[in-house]
């Protein structure tokens, strides 16, 4: 018993509960901390780590491949300097004659100089010094690095087999779902986060994706300057690595950057006080690192051609081809990612999509250069297979001079030429490859479809997808260009991305500052024109283009079946469901299309499935996109996904994973009832969710996000029909929107009046052109007059159920704006407003270059 | 991050503010305190009884409860009246209370310091001319700091996180042991004049360091 010394006395009873021993003390026994995982400091590193590890296939070859990766780069640099300086080439190429006692050959050591000579070599040149300085700093660096990352990294090693119980050799097989699953179940029990009793797989993934979100988001709202117009290239997009790095260190951790730490943005920054006075703080900041980056040029410059050099010209070599193969570019990365997309995710969709677009891509080999290339290939194929012809007869003839560097080149040659000229056998159907990878892709802007044959339409998608070797030049550019980028680009828009930090952080508990596009959130974020409306509350600044909230929240929604939205959100999601199911049974169902749209509105999936051979063609004859869907009706395809396009394909789907469900041993109740019955198929995603183990589940979960993707687009296209297009894809930069106010503000009352006052429904007192008008001059529409009469005989087929979708219009933008998301910042610099007019100049102007009619 | 932050603002006049943020500050630490812990053999301890106290404020119409422990009591008076130093009159300035716990880590690093509960205290100092006003804030500021301690209680109530009980070789990551009446959790004291803007150079440079070795 310890020490009383409280003005609260005992009372002295006249019996004694607690005899003064320690027999009979109160004993406590400690939980003691079992294990090291309660209460992680850092989470958002943590996290990132877990996925690391599962993303390296554990700790071993994780470790095996930073210690090759740091052999490499000695040998780089080596080897360079010993090629520079240390080979004697006169001796190589047998223009100095060699003295030899014993015989006449030359051998390799003789071409290498001795110890000291290479050593003066090395010590006049002041470049070598300067290259070799540079890349020791770099190569210490790394070192520290890397092993800063062995002592981390075996800690995480330590969680996966002892708290996670997931041993290293069996991590390259468990999906991260799996993974992921288990924290969630251990947060139970040790508490890694202390704020939340449980954790959701969207905390985790905020967690790991805080900053790539806001990327994602700013690449969205077109705030990053990564498209210039140039005088000779016309429309490009310059993003690059190092760019993204420096964007990366201006934001989120650099010095004195936006973010406090990993997960809370400055409180300065969050309020709306000093706006301007922060701008001009990140302006000057960013002009301080473009000037950095200016001065550092020559050594980023130096490295990024060392490297480039020993990483590519040992693949030109072996195949020359592979430099004409594609890559998805960074910024097609950043336009396509999902919301809370994990890399992983990314990438194999962007995989699955590569056949088909690179098959796009080769639809489009210039005639020209095919005619030239055949003739170039013919000449060099005949001087070829004269040389070989003649080393076949006799090998002598490659001891000749420049023999064996010629057969080589004309190899090359032949390779490079052989690239332009088309595929014999290969047919030209580019809507229907297009629709293929949007499959894939979930993303394009709106003007692509229906013009996919357009080589403007080619030249954008070129942006996303580019030559390899086009991404190789770009990154040794990026030096130079960068700084640059930096000085005169973004530090514009300095006050633009304050702005946008402001509005766009939201504070989520046992998270921390989070990207609010990341919450997914309908009723903040939602476009109209994507199957929100009525549902959103969104002005204009604050919608996510492209439909991007929407398809976000399907992507989640479905990667992560076990995710319990907020109840709004769980409404959409499983009305979208609902309806793509029932919409899928119903077009597979009415084989005979005729009775389709004589009786029934149009189904959007039958729209999607079975191409209009039918009444509605008729009036859509005319409209060329929805004439494609016709041949995307036609089997063909050609490529794997094509159960996506064709009729057969919900058939294909629901076939496949019955499939599944037998081999996975499940008896399978809503896959083996009929198609006519809706609700069983509708249930039956819900169904498998819960059954199939969750390496079943990914695999099906894309082809089902696939299918949402399409008929969301689907959808979306037939709301917005009439529409003038408003996409990202072009938009201007805000500084060029500026002297397009007047216009913008001439043609309001226009559209205006073209708009509503004709309609019957709607004569004389106009209420304010707000959504519920909108929504209600949908479904009235159809008897309105002539002139109407295209988009109108398109509402009718849309159906019902997409009526109300219908006339979202521009003067629902409009009258939007006023009180948007701007308002709240009353006192409006010019420099201020400048958004807004950017937004409604786009919406209300048809889209300038490249819009194809 | 992983941490809860508590935040509690009162605003008082100059020769007030240590007798408030004593009381503040004794009160959360009262109920983040126990008695010291006698560790028997099996892995079993007992603990030890905490005497309380009650202390009438001079300054303010206010009685608050304390752990009745003279080292502690001196500790937080000794941070209190540093911060009371450092505070202008007419300024504002913030003292909080951390609650961390050590986590050891292997041998090039030094032990982590993980805090899970930090309780900052804002005060705002003002003058008052006359000594009418000064009456009515005397019995103000008492008013207010009652809140303010319901207000702790409340918190402290809920089911949160709180370090699970450490065996014996354990107890220094979790407990200060270093008093001989009483163990409080592992607590911290620091003061911030005025809001400054920004990170110290410190921090920064750490984090930069951190930040360039992170993979």
């Amino acid at each position: 018993m310890a020490h009383f010394e409280t003005e609260y006395q005992r009372l002295e009873a006249s019996y004694s509960d607690s005899p003064p021993g320690e027999e009979n003390l109160l004993m406590h026994v400690p939980e003691g901390s079992k294990s090291q995982w309660h209460h992680i400091e850092n989470l958002d590193l943590f996290f990132q780590r877990v996925y690391n590890l599962h993303q390296k296939n554990g700790f071993t070859c994780m470790l095996l491949g930073e210690i090759f990766e740091l052999v490499q780069l000695l040998f780089v640099v080596g080897f360079t300097v010993f090629l520079a300086n240390c080979v004697d080439y006169d001796v190589l190429f047998a223009n100095k004659f060699v003295n030899h006692t014993d015989s006449s050959k030359v051998t390799l050591p003789d071409a290498i100089l001795p110890m000291d000579v290479c050593n003066t070599h090395i010590r006049d040149n002041v470049f070598v010094i300067f290259v070799l300085i540079i890349s020791g700093v770099f190569w210490l660096h790394r070192l520290v690095k890397f092993l800063y990352n062995v002592c981390c990294y075996w800690e995480i090693r330590s969680f996966y087999i002892n708290a996670l119980k997931m041993s290293m050799s069996e991590l390259p097989y468990a999906t991260w779902q799996e993974v992921q699953a288990r924290i969630i179940e251990i947060q139970k029990e040790h508490q890694i986060c202390i704020h939340k009793k449980e954790l959701t797989e969207l905390d985790i993934y905020h967690r790991i994706l805080r900053f790539k979100n806001y990327m994602v988001a700013m690449v969205n709202k077109s705030l990053l300057p990564v498209r210039f117009r140039l005088p000779v290239l016309g429309d490009s997009v310059f993003y690059t690595r190092g760019l993204k790095y420096n964007f990366e260190l201006i934001f989120f951790w650099g010095p004195g950057s936006l973010f406090e730490n990993e997960w809370s943005l400055k409180q300065e920054y969050k309020r709306g006080g000093n706006r301007l006075e922060l701008a001009d703080r990140l302006a000057s900041r960013i002009l301080w690192i473009g000037i950095a980056n200016l001065l550092l040029c020559p050594v980023i410059l130096v490295w990024q051609i060392l490297y480039a050099f020993f990483s590519y010209t040992e693949i030109i070599k072996r195949e020359p081809g592979s430099l004409g193969a594609r890559c998805w570019s960074l910024y097609g990365r950043c336009y396509l990612r999902h919301f809370n997309e994990l890399d992983h995710e990314l990438m194999s969709r962007l995989s699955k999509g590569y056949k088909a677009a690179s098959k796009y891509m080769n639809c489009f080999l210039s005639p020209l250069l095919t005619v030239v290339a055949k003739n170039v290939a013919f000449f060099a194929g005949s001087l070829l297979a004269v040389l070989i012809a003649l080393t076949i007869y006799d090998e002598d003839v490659l001891a000749v001079e420049h023999v064996l560097s010629s057969i080589t080149l004309l190899g090359v040659c032949i390779t490079i030429c052989r690239s332009f000229i088309p595929d014999k056998h290969m047919v030209f159907c580019p809507e229907q490859l297009l629709r293929v990878i949007l499959a894939h892709i979930h993303y394009m802007p709106d003007h692509w479809q229906g013009n996919a044959h357009r080589y403007e339409t080619r030249d954008q998608f070129s942006q996303l997808f580019q030559y390899k070797a086009v991404f190789i030049l770009e990154e040794l550019l990026s030096p130079v260009v960068t700084p640059i980028i930096l000085i005169f680009c973004l530090r514009r828009k300095s006050l633009e991305i304050i702005d946008f930090f402001r509005n766009f952080t939201v504070e989520v508990i046992g998270v921390g500052d989070t990207c609010s596009f990341a919450q997914m959130d309908i009723r903040q974020h939602g476009h109209p024109a994507w199957m929100s409306e009525g549902k959103t509350e969104a002005s204009i600044y604050q919608q996510a283009e492209d439909g991007k909230t929407e398809l976000s929240l399907m992507h989640f929604a479905i990667t992560n079946p076990h995710w319990q939205p907020p109840r709004e959100t769980t409404h959409f999601i499983s009305q979208l469901k609902e309806r793509v199911h029932r919409e899928a049974a119903g077009a597979s169902s009415e084989t005979h299309p005729l009775s389709l749209s004589e009786s029934e509105p149009r189904s959007l999936v039958a729209n999607i499935l079975a191409g209009p051979s039918t009444l509605g063609s008729v009036h859509f004859a005319c409209d060329s996109s929805l004439a494609n869907n016709a041949v995307t009706g036609m089997p063909g395809g050609a490529t794997a996904l094509r159960s996506l396009s064709p009729i057969s394909s919900s058939l294909h789907l629901r076939g496949s994973l019955s499939a599944a469900h037998r081999a996975s041993g499940f008896t399978c109740r809503a896959m083996t009832g009929s198609g006519t019955d809706a609700r069983t198929v509708s249930s039956g995603s819900s169904a498998w969710e819960g059954q199939l183990t969750s390496l079943v589940l990914s695999e099906y979960a894309s082809t089902e996000m696939s299918i949402h993707a399409l008929y969301m687009h689907e959808l979306h296209k037939q709301q917005s029909r009439g529409d003038l297009s408003r996409h990202t894809w072009h938009r201007q930069e805000s500084d060029e929107s500026s002297d397009s106010i007047p216009d913008e503000v001439r043609s309001e009352p226009n559209t205006r009046s073209r708009n509503f006052p004709r309609s019957q429904t709607f004569p004389a007192t106009l209420p304010s052109p707000g959504a519920s008008s909108a929504s209600a001059t949908g479904g009235t529409n159809v008897g309105q007059d002539g002139e109407k009469a295209q988009s109108s005989s398109q509402r009718r087929h849309s159906g019902p159920a997409a009526d109300h979708f219908g006339t979202a219009g521009k003067v629902v933008r409009t009258a939007r704006v006023a009180m948007g998301g701007w308002a709240e910042d009353g006192k409006a610099s010019s420099r201020h407003h400048e958004p807004v007019q950017e937004e409604t100049s786009e919406d209300e102007l048809p889209p300038h270059i490249h819009k194809v009619t | 991050m992983n941490c809860r932050s508590e935040v509690l603002e009162v605003t008082v006049e100059a020769r007030q503010v240590e007798e408030a943020m004593l009381a503040l500050l004794h009160t959360i630490l009262l109920h983040r305190s126990t008695g010291k812990f006698h560790y028997k053999k099996e892995g079993t301890y007992s603990i030890g009884t905490v005497g309380t106290q009650d202390i009438d404020c001079d300054f303010i119409d206010f009685t608050f409860v304390r752990v009745s422990s003279e080292e502690l009591d001196r500790v937080i008076r000794k941070a209190v009246s540093e911060f009371k130093d450092a505070l202008s009159s007419d300024g504002m300035g913030q003292i909080s209370l951390e609650f961390y716990q050590k986590k050891k880590s292997r041998w090039p690093f030094s032990d982590e310091c993980i805090p899970w509960e930090v309780w900052s205290i804002k005060v705002i100092v003002v003058n008052l001319a006359n000594e009418q006003e000064r009456q009515i804030c005397r019995e103000k500021v008492g008013e207010k700091l009652g809140e303010k301690v319901i207000n702790v209680v409340e918190v402290i109530n809920r089911h949160e996180y709180l370090p699970k009980m450490p065996t014996q070789s354990e107890v220094d990551n979790v407990f200060d042991t270093s008093l001989k009446d009483v163990q409080p959790y592992l607590y911290k004291i620091t003061y911030q004049i005025t809001d400054s803007l920004g990170t110290s150079v410190s921090t920064t440079m750490r984090r930069l360091i951190k930040d360039t070795l992170a993979l």
